[in-house]
């Protein structure tokens, strides 16, 4: 049985890097106790125990300014290049096309991934998303709800 | 001496200066540069620039209640906040006349131990093992070497879980308050914790077996410019919490004493202070100093491990600190079994007390070493002044001087591998640029010639 799972990533006191949460929290809402929703901080190694083995949508932030706020960028994540990183610091932490490619090493990869990405508008301190944001948040939201409904094989566990 | 005379040819060419440039150290946490001038003669200067902006931690903690100072402290570091989170509510207690209760104390040294997996086995296996087998990043090893990989998530994930389950999530826990805990486990939630625990236990033990096989870069100070060591140092345990500042020259005063003997000094050509020892220079802190000050107040199963991989048990090469952090890492899954052997639920999860006008002071042993915190309040209990000196502070001339003593020794090496070297003896102190303020580039540069 290949269970499902929803995985967001970001900050949400961050504007709109909290569209990942936020599209999380309307999941839970949609699907009750029956949603296995996980949120994480940051802790992108801790991703590649979370998705192992399962059918995951992963919910983000996607800063560019090549493309419109509100836009989102649907990827297969296991078989579509990610953008190269914006990131110029360095961290303590991987970022998600290095935990994909380790996971890959390491037989430790979704059996599907399904990655929405919402271009955002600002990211400075604060819990309100861009309207524009909010918008196409609540469609990838509702989307995800319907396919996890449908879905034949989608039998929750637990987190 | 006519200031015009041409050199001769030979002391030309050995005044010819060289200027390394790396314009992006990775591995490190946070955001910095490194400036190297050398030539034929030695190294002419080493500058660890950190521009990372000033964060104002200390300017906007004035003001806020006392009980906030945790919390807010522990936003400086994603890797270490138990560390901040310790040190906020030690001065804190100490300010407020609190003396948490001993199975209080056992709680705090738990969630401490978690901490310290969690940061030490991310800098072993993911940052700092590249550098010996050779490697660019963790990914490009792990296609060669998958095990160091796997385990290093393996026992990250049980520290992890120690973290989460005391402080309610493994990235800036919020359970941990001034007096306690909000909530304190019972022994049930605890007990499933054992398995994975003692799993983890032979894992470090495996782990630290390998860290000591890796083939360490020779480096040692002259006796003439030995390194001082310091660290927190109990009579009765290994330092988490608690525990008297000593260094290897002789130091030993209590914490509240750290102001007397310590200074912060601006240097121009970074954000972050540098600290010394008053009339002394630089020091280090971290888990080589501790190892070195503590090693008998270690497990058994520690010093036997260390007895048996051929660890002295006074290491002063920091190329071999990956071992001391892999045995630290062994302690701390051996003193959390411990600890959760023991374990007695706390009759009240945190001490009451009721705010004064006082002063506090504290210092832990964050995973990378000594982190001091010193508060004033006034009487209803709101920050009038903060201090926090973080341990990559303390050893950023520490670094400095050892580039300034090991590149002398690298000069046949091609350039690039110079550079490596320079980058590897910097990430032999895991530096977290975030902590002290963020960064690195580094450049080395010889004569009129700079490097890509």
């Amino acid at each position: 049985m290949i269970n499902t799972v929803v995985i967001s990533l970001g900050h949400r006191f961050r504007s709109d890097d909290g569209v990942g949460p936020y599209i999380l929290d309307r999941v839970r809402q949609g699907l009750g106790n029956d949603a296995v929703c996980i949120g994480n901080g940051g802790d992108v190694t801790r991703l590649l125990e979370d998705w192992m083995n399962r059918r995951v949508y992963l919910v983000d932030a996607a800063c560019t300014d090549s493309r419109a706020p509100g836009e989102v960028i649907h990827l297969n994540g296991l078989e579509e290049e990610l953008p190269a990183s914006l990131s110029i610091t360095s961290s303590h932490g991987l970022n998600l096309s290095e935990a994909i490619e380790l996971g890959k090493l390491m037989g430790m990869l979704p059996h599907a991934l399904d990655i929405y990405a919402i271009c955002g508008e600002k990211f400075s301190t604060g819990g309100d998303l861009s309207p524009a944001v909010r918008i196409s948040a609540d469609m990838v939201a509702e989307y995800i709800v319907t396919e996890l409904k449908t879905e034949q094989s989608y039998k929750p566990d637990q987190v | 001496m006519p200031l015009h005379r041409p050199l001769p040819k030979k002391a030309a060419a050995m005044t010819k200066s060289k200027i390394i440039k790396v314009d992006y150290l990775a591995r490190v946490e946070g955001e910095g540069a490194l400036y190297i001038r050398y030539d034929d003669g030695g190294v002419q200067d080493v500058q660890l620039k950190i521009f990372e902006p000033p964060r104002f931690f200390e300017a906007f903690l004035r003001g806020r209640d006392y009980l906030e100072a945790p919390d807010i402290t522990a936003r400086i570091c994603g890797i270490c906040p138990v560390a901040y989170q310790m040190s906020a509510l030690h001065a804190m207690e100490d300010a407020l006349g609190l003396v948490p209760t001993l199975e209080l104390r056992a709680l705090r040294r738990l969630i401490y131990c978690g901490e310290w997996i969690e940061s030490h086995v991310l800098h072993i296996a993911m940052l700092h093992a590249p550098d010996f087998l050779g490697y660019p990043s963790a990914v490009a090893m792990a296609k060669d070497h998958p095990q160091i990989v796997q385990r290093g998530l393996q026992l990250k994930k049980a520290g992890n879980a120690i973290v989460r389950l005391l402080g309610g999530r493994e990235i800036h826990p919020i359970n941990v308050r001034v007096g306690g805990f909000y909530r304190v486990p019972r022994a049930g939630e605890l007990r499933p914790l054992v398995d994975e625990l003692q799993r983890a236990r032979d894992m470090a033990v495996e782990n630290a077996r390998w860290a000591a096989s890796l083939p360490f870069p020779k480096f040692e100070r002259s006796t003439q410019n030995p390194y001082e060591f310091v660290a927190l140092s109990h009579p009765d345990e290994y330092p988490m919490n608690e525990g008297r500042i000593a260094s290897t020259r002789g130091l030993n005063i209590s914490v509240a004493d750290y102001d007397q003997h310590f200074t912060e000094r601006h240097v121009e050509y970074t954000n972050a202070l540098h600290s010394v020892l008053n009339q002394r220079g630089a020091y280090m802190v971290g888990p080589m100093a501790r190892f070195n000050l503590n090693f008998d107040r270690l497990s058994p199963l520690v010093q036997q491990v260390a007895g048996e991989i051929g660890f002295p048990p006074f290491c002063a090469n920091p190329f071999q600190s990956i071992v001391v952090r892999s045995l630290e890492v062994l302690y701390a899954f051996d003193e959390a079994l411990r600890i959760l052997e023991n374990y007695r639920r706390p009759e009240e999860p945190y001490l009451q007390c009721q705010p004064r006008e006082a002063a506090g002071y504290a210092a832990t042993e964050a995973p990378r070493g000594l982190l001091y915190h010193r508060y004033s309040l006034d009487r209803d209990g709101k920050i009038t002044d903060a201090k926090i000196v973080p341990p990559t502070s303390q050893n950023q001339k520490t670094i400095e001087e050892d580039l300034h003593s090991m590149i002398p020794q690298y000069l046949h090496l091609p350039e690039e591998k110079l550079r490596w070297q320079c980058e590897q003896a910097i990430r032999n102190y895991d530096p977290c640029i975030s902590c002290s303020t963020h960064f690195l580039k580094l450049h080395l540069e010889r004569g009129d010639r700079r490097l890509p």
